[in-house]
């Protein structure tokens, strides 16, 4: 499904991502850990198409397509969805408008009908209620004035609604209390399927008790050292980063 | 040192005279020849004159502006305006005179008044002898450059009104309506309508007020004094959206009294160069203000706020949030003046100005002015100009929203923030539709 090659970029001259390799395939869980400073949010806001990064090298495709090629909104409806480690407050825009319009744009793409208010109210209901949400958030302005447990359960309760192919998760478990870190995962989980793949990204072994991986990989200094199975994550847990971090001599 | 020139506003006085004294009491008719003279000895204001200083004003000099004498519409032409079908209290005043067919006749509570000043004067001469003319004055105010001429000029005018009185304990749930619409279809006309309300000690209300023009130039200069009791509460928004070729000068004066509540919603849409100036006199302690304002321009209009709340006693707090659309020439003026008088302690006093420039040509120019002679006060201001924020556009992308969907849903929001203050589910919705179709 996503095939990232020899992926090298740079934001203001700096280069972050130094030749990253990494193939996940449907129905995969991957996840990617490393230390602060490590490039995981910047690989992170390059698949999605933040344009601040230059990519300077390699290629990245999604079903076989130039993912780079893409804009941001043509990702989106190809089925990349980025769960954001800092929700965006937009005051002035209800979530339910914002959802309501993004999902009709994602399915006009894939030549579906729109769907009206009802249908659409009709969609998200079990969504909602897998997610806890309260009502009142419905209505509110996208993530303005959310605790931060809610911004975070606004994240994947898009992704439930929007039901991409590519899950990307950016850090979405910072932050979380252990009630708020169980709804995420549980929904994160329900979303799993033989069609659809995960890409975790994060700091901390604690979200891989609840979303179990197939695949763990280490980045560090731009480029991913280390791939294993969920024990490796485990192994972090238990010894740092550090012990890599001699193992593979890599400048940070 | 010359003598100004006499502008056309006094060949119109001189013209209406006659007719303006056929109307309302004695004392009234002095204050309007005072008024006219005060007028012409500063005449129509220069870009040299520091509270016109961005609102150049040549085509209000070069206009041979008509006084106006009522026009007639019917029902129909306006349930198209944007409240026009607003269920409400309704008074209607057709270039300036009242407009009773197109105007409601409801049954209020006992001592209500809602009334156009030619009756109002009959039935409640002693309101009007208290307060016309005392809330839209800036003399005997802080400040070194307080103008107020053109609510001198409007005094010189005062004929036909909208008068609102809500008497001590009232609280009226149905809300009022008083709707000026302007026809410049014959030629270009000046009109200066006035408004007075009065709400007693804890009455309550809400009010909506608008100015909207159907065809042709005018000159709309209203002004509206409300005068807000102990423990009072007013809610009142004020909406502009007079042609594109119009010229629109208002002046919305309030005074508040202690414990009172006045939160305020302005929109102003239309007139190729339109001014308020919203001046609050905080007269009591424990008072709240909450000024919003949501202003866009596009083409050439020339857009100018002026806000003023003078603190004069403590444990007072004022919010204010006054934003600005800019798109291709447009120009917008901001300038929030916030005065803290020596006894105004532990005032609590927030202003918020937010420009939005969706062209490289437009232009805004904001000027915060904080006067504080008290020493303990919380008082923060801000002021920003800018273009929609990257962040909030990418987010909406990353989610599927093409990038000119996501653009017009940010500038949308941007304004919309600010009615959706209004409670009123009818008005809010109508401005932001209004709001939603002047953006397309």
């Amino acid at each position: 499904m996503l095939n990232i090659t020899n992926l090298h970029a740079k934001i203001d001259e700096k280069e972050i991502l130094k030749g990253i390799n990494l193939q996940v395939n449907a129905g995969e869980v991957h996840a990617i850990m490393g230390p602060n400073g490590s490039g995981k949010s910047t690989l992170a806001s390059i698949l999605a198409g933040k344009s601040d990064y230059e990519v300077t090298e390699g290629s990245v495709t999604f079903e076989g397509e130039d993912l780079l090629e893409l804009d941001p909104e043509e990702r989106a409806a190809e089925g990349l969805f980025l769960a954001f480690q800092y929700p965006v407050e937009i005051p002035g825009v209800t979530n339910t408008y914002f959802l309501r319009t993004a999902l009709n744009n994602i399915r006009k793409h894939r030549g579906l009908p729109e769907l009206t208010m009802s249908e659409f109210t009709k969609h998200i209901k079990s969504k909602v209620e897998m997610m806890e949400l309260p009502a009142s958030l419905l209505s509110r302005s996208v993530n303005e004035g959310f605790s931060g447990g809610e911004k975070k359960r606004n994240e994947i309760f898009q992704m439930a609604v929007l039901e991409p192919k590519l899950c990307v998760l950016d850090e979405t478990d910072s932050g979380l209390d252990i009630d708020a870190l169980k709804i995420v995962s549980g929904g994160v989980n329900a979303l799993r399927s033989p069609e659809r793949a995960v890409l975790l990204i994060t700091h901390y072994q604690r979200l891989l008790d609840y979303i179990k991986p197939d695949f763990v990989h280490v980045l560090m200094g731009g480029r991913i050292v280390k791939s294993g199975g969920a024990e490796l994550a485990l192994d972090l847990e238990a010894n740092g980063y550090a012990n890599i971090e001699e193992e593979f001599a890599v400048a940070a | 040192m010359i003598a100004p020139e006499r502008s056309r506003f006094s060949d119109h006085f001189r013209l209406l005279q006659p007719l303006l004294e056929s109307v309302g009491p004695a004392w009234l008719h002095s204050m309007r020849a005072r008024s006219i003279d005060e007028f012409e000895a500063v005449g129509i204001p220069t870009t040299r004159d520091e509270e016109f200083k961005y609102l150049p004003l040549n085509d209000l000099r070069d206009t041979e502006w008509v006084p106006a004498h009522g026009a007639v519409l019917s029902r129909s032409e306006i349930a198209c305006l944007t409240l026009g079908k607003l269920d409400a209290i309704t008074l209607t005043f057709v270039n300036g005179e009242f407009a009773p067919e197109l105007s409601t006749d409801d049954l209020l509570p006992e001592g209500v008044a809602v009334l156009p000043f030619e009756t109002a004067f009959e039935t409640m001469p002693l309101v009007f002898e208290k307060w016309m003319g005392k809330v839209a004055t800036t003399a005997q105010k802080l400040g070194s450059t307080n103008d107020d001429r053109f609510i001198v000029l409007n005094t010189a005018f005062c004929q036909d009104g909208a008068f609102v009185f809500i008497p001590r304990r009232v609280k009226l749930d149905r809300p009022i309506h008083l709707q000026f619409v302007s026809d410049g279809s014959h030629g270009p006309v000046a009109v200066h309508p006035r408004v007075l309300v009065v709400l007693e000690d804890e009455a309550s209300a809400e009010i909506m007020e608008s100015y909207v023009g159907i065809a042709g130039k005018t000159f709309v200069n209203p002004v509206t004094e409300v005068v807000i009791g102990k423990n009072a509460q007013l809610e009142h928004t004020r909406y502009q959206d007079e042609t594109l070729e119009s010229i629109h000068i208002g002046n919305l004066a309030i005074d508040q009294s202690a414990d009172s509540t006045y939160n305020s919603v302005v929109g102003q849409f239309g007139s190729a160069t339109a001014r308020l100036d919203l001046n609050v006199w905080v007269g009591g302690s424990n008072a709240e203000t909450w000024l919003n304002g949501a202003s866009i321009g596009r083409g050439s209009q020339k857009i100018d706020n002026h806000t003023r709340i003078d603190h004069r006693e403590p444990h007072c707090q004022s919010f204010e949030v006054y934003k600005t659309i800019l798109d291709d020439e447009a120009q917008g003026v901001f300038n929030g003046k916030i005065f803290v008088y020596q006894d105004a302690q532990k005032t609590d006093a927030k202003q918020t100005n937010q420009g939005l420039l969706l062209s490289p040509r437009a232009q805004f120019d904001t000027k915060p002015q904080l006067e504080i002679f008290a020493d303990d006060v919380k008082c923060t201001h801000g002021a920003t100009v800018g273009q929609l924020r990257k962040d909030a556009l990418f987010y909406l992308r990353a989610r599927g929203v093409p990038k000119k969907e996501a653009e017009g849903l940010l500038v949308y929001a941007f304004a919309a923030e600010v009615f959706e203050k209004i409670s009123n589910e009818a008005v809010r919705e109508a401005l932001e539709a209004r709001l939603f179709e002047k953006l397309a």
